[in-house]
């Protein structure tokens, strides 16, 4: 995997070479060498948790550049629904959309919330007619995804492979506007306004897809300041265009809330994501038809590129959808039949990556492991980092590959010159 | 059985430590994932783990699960000392459980552990002497013979 693919980059002059990210990474993805963060991307997941542990602000998510909508004749963008809880509950989220167009250079914009709910009934009538393996899992974080090519392969047969809403609006948004203007499609940028470095790179590097629907995705923290000065509070009620069960999937359980299979779990954060992958993989919750899963606490309103803080999100949201209550809601019967007509369906089947070419027989693993543990009884097991991987494990790990020295451990060195000493 | 065995790693079961539930299952599947075993024996094997490993948690006094990797097959072997099985036969029925209806209430106890460890091996045998404990013996194949390319 191309480092190039990844959304998560490094802030040249700002990584001292602590070792905060590398610790907090769930994969192990980082090591720090010569002082500086360095990331595997074959095991990044983009999960962004560097994003967040970085005290230097020196980790950064790679997004589009305002001259990327210079590209285009006629510029679409689609908010993520985590947009409408960033300003407070007094803004509608017709006030927000408009004023992210006229703020930052749109020429207009496409609301995703509708198809949340579409795609809620696309799977429920998927969930109705599918076989195992069960539980089915949710594709609608990207992180989630990853860590599944990565760590669960074998938990890939459990993935709905129901496109997201994101996705479909981007391509149902496309055919629209071509349409209406009377353009060729690809003179229509559409981006996406993010919440996240994962959402990014499910667009620079899409999995389950030919390529994204999106030309490039944009920060929300990045357009926040002129969407802030642009908002006005006026006469206007709320905008009918939005869909309140639509607007839910900002948060955790959303998605779930609006099924009508209540068979299902929902579960945020990437240790209890971990914990309940590693049950469903011993065999649990096959009575389970559905899972919720988010790298994030909460889901996407806790994403590393947004302003508002996640609890005063949430009671932004919860304002919102009482004030929308009673509007709804897409016609079944419409969702049914375009499902059949495979609307809905990915332009690509997710695949476990290829297992790597065995370069070692079981003899080999066995006494690499052997070697791993040997190894590990020298280090002092403190997972102090300093060495610059995250933990002993991982350094003796590394140094079995070749990619480190067990003299990079400071105790180890320490004893080494008290040795020479005496 | 003659086969050499390559690896063996024992793992104790303490009885009624639920705390500890499922910390030799997972355990073992960490030794099978780090030697990089086929995802679907890890699978297979890590199901039938757990089922063996609560058994004894909700039974027995105390146990062991060994892992023993041979070139052709991953064998596990729980033993327990525990009040033993009394009718074999009727244990391996599908929803037979003496579980009490504490334990069913937690999930545990659907008479389903032992069918479904054998279900997801290839190979299983057990041996049963009541007030002196069970031992559980099962196996699944390793796909491609040891000639060097697994």
């Amino acid at each position: 995997m191309d480092s190039a693919i990844h959304s998560v980059i490094r802030e040249e002059g700002r990584c001292v070479g602590c070792v905060d990210c590398s610790k907090a990474c769930p994969t192990k993805a980082i090591r720090v060498r010569d002082d500086l963060m360095r990331i595997d991307p074959a095991t990044c997941i983009d999960c962004g948790e560097c994003i967040r542990a970085c005290r230097y602000d020196a980790v950064h998510a790679r997004t589009s550049s305002p001259s990327d909508l210079k590209r285009f004749k006629y510029t679409v963008a689609v908010p993520s629904t985590t947009i409408y809880t960033q300003f407070g509950s007094d803004f509608t989220p017709a006030q927000v959309a408009g004023a992210l167009v006229t703020a930052n250079g749109f020429d207009s914009f496409y609301d995703v919330t509708w198809m949340c709910e579409m795609v809620s009934r696309a799977v429920d009538t998927y969930l109705s007619e599918c076989g195992g393996p069960w539980p089915k899992i949710s594709v609608t974080c990207p992180a989630i995804i990853r860590l599944i090519l990565i760590r669960y392969p074998d938990l890939v047969p459990h993935l709905i492979p129901v496109h997201t809403p994101r996705e479909l609006a981007a391509k149902v948004a496309r055919r629209k506007f071509a349409a209406a203007l009377g353009m060729p499609p690809d003179d229509i940028g559409i981006f996406y306004i993010t919440p996240c470095s994962a959402m990014m790179q499910s667009i620079v590097a899409p999995v389950g897809l030919a390529e994204s629907h999106f030309d490039g995705a944009f920060s929300i923290a990045a357009l926040y300041g002129p969407i802030l000065r642009a908002l006005k509070v006026d006469a206007h009620g709320l905008d009918e265009r939005f869909n309140p069960s639509g607007l839910a999937w900002a948060m955790s359980g959303g998605e779930t809330a609006g099924m009508r299979n209540k068979n299902s779990l929902s579960v945020t954060g990437v240790h209890d994501v971990t914990s309940v992958f590693d049950t469903i993989e011993a065999g649990k919750f096959q009575n389970v038809d559905f899972i919720e899963a988010y790298v994030c606490p909460d889901g996407c309103v806790s994403g590393q590129l947004l302003v508002e803080g996640r609890y005063a999100a949430r009671r932004t949201l919860q304002r919102m959808q009482a004030r929308m209550k009673g509007q709804s809601a897409v016609a079944e019967e419409k969702v049914r039949s375009m499902f059949r007509d495979h609307f809905f369906d990915m332009e690509g089947e997710i695949k476990a990556p290829a297992i790597k070419p065995m370069t070692e027989t079981l003899q080999q693993a066995i006494r690499r492991r052997q070697e791993k543990h040997r190894l590990l009884d020298q280090l002092p097991k403190k997972d102090c980092a300093a060495c610059g991987a995250p933990d002993c494990t991982t350094l003796a790990e590394d140094v079995l590959a070749g990619e480190a020295q067990l003299t990079d451990c400071v105790f180890v060195k320490l004893k080494e010159y008290e040795a020479g000493r005496r | 059985m003659d086969e050499p065995v390559l690896y063996r790693e024992s793992f104790a079961i303490t009885g009624d430590d639920f705390e500890h539930g499922g910390d030799a299952a997972a355990a073992v599947k960490l030794v099978m994932k780090d030697l990089g075993l086929d995802p679907a024996i890890v699978r297979r094997l890590s199901i039938a783990n757990f089922e063996a490993e609560m058994n004894v948690i909700m039974y027995a006094r105390e146990g062991r699960m060994d892992l023993l990797i041979t070139p052709n097959e991953v064998r596990v072997v729980v033993a327990d000392s525990g009040p033993g099985i009394e009718d074999i036969e009727l244990a391996m029925q599908e929803g037979y459980s003496t579980a009490t209806a504490e334990m069913r209430a937690r999930g545990f106890g659907a008479g389903m552990g032992l069918p479904n460890i054998k279900r997801s091996t290839d190979t299983f045998e057990i041996e049963s002497e009541v007030g002196r404990g069970t031992t559980l013996r099962y196996s699944v194949r390793l796909e491609r013979p040891p000639n060097g390319t697994r």
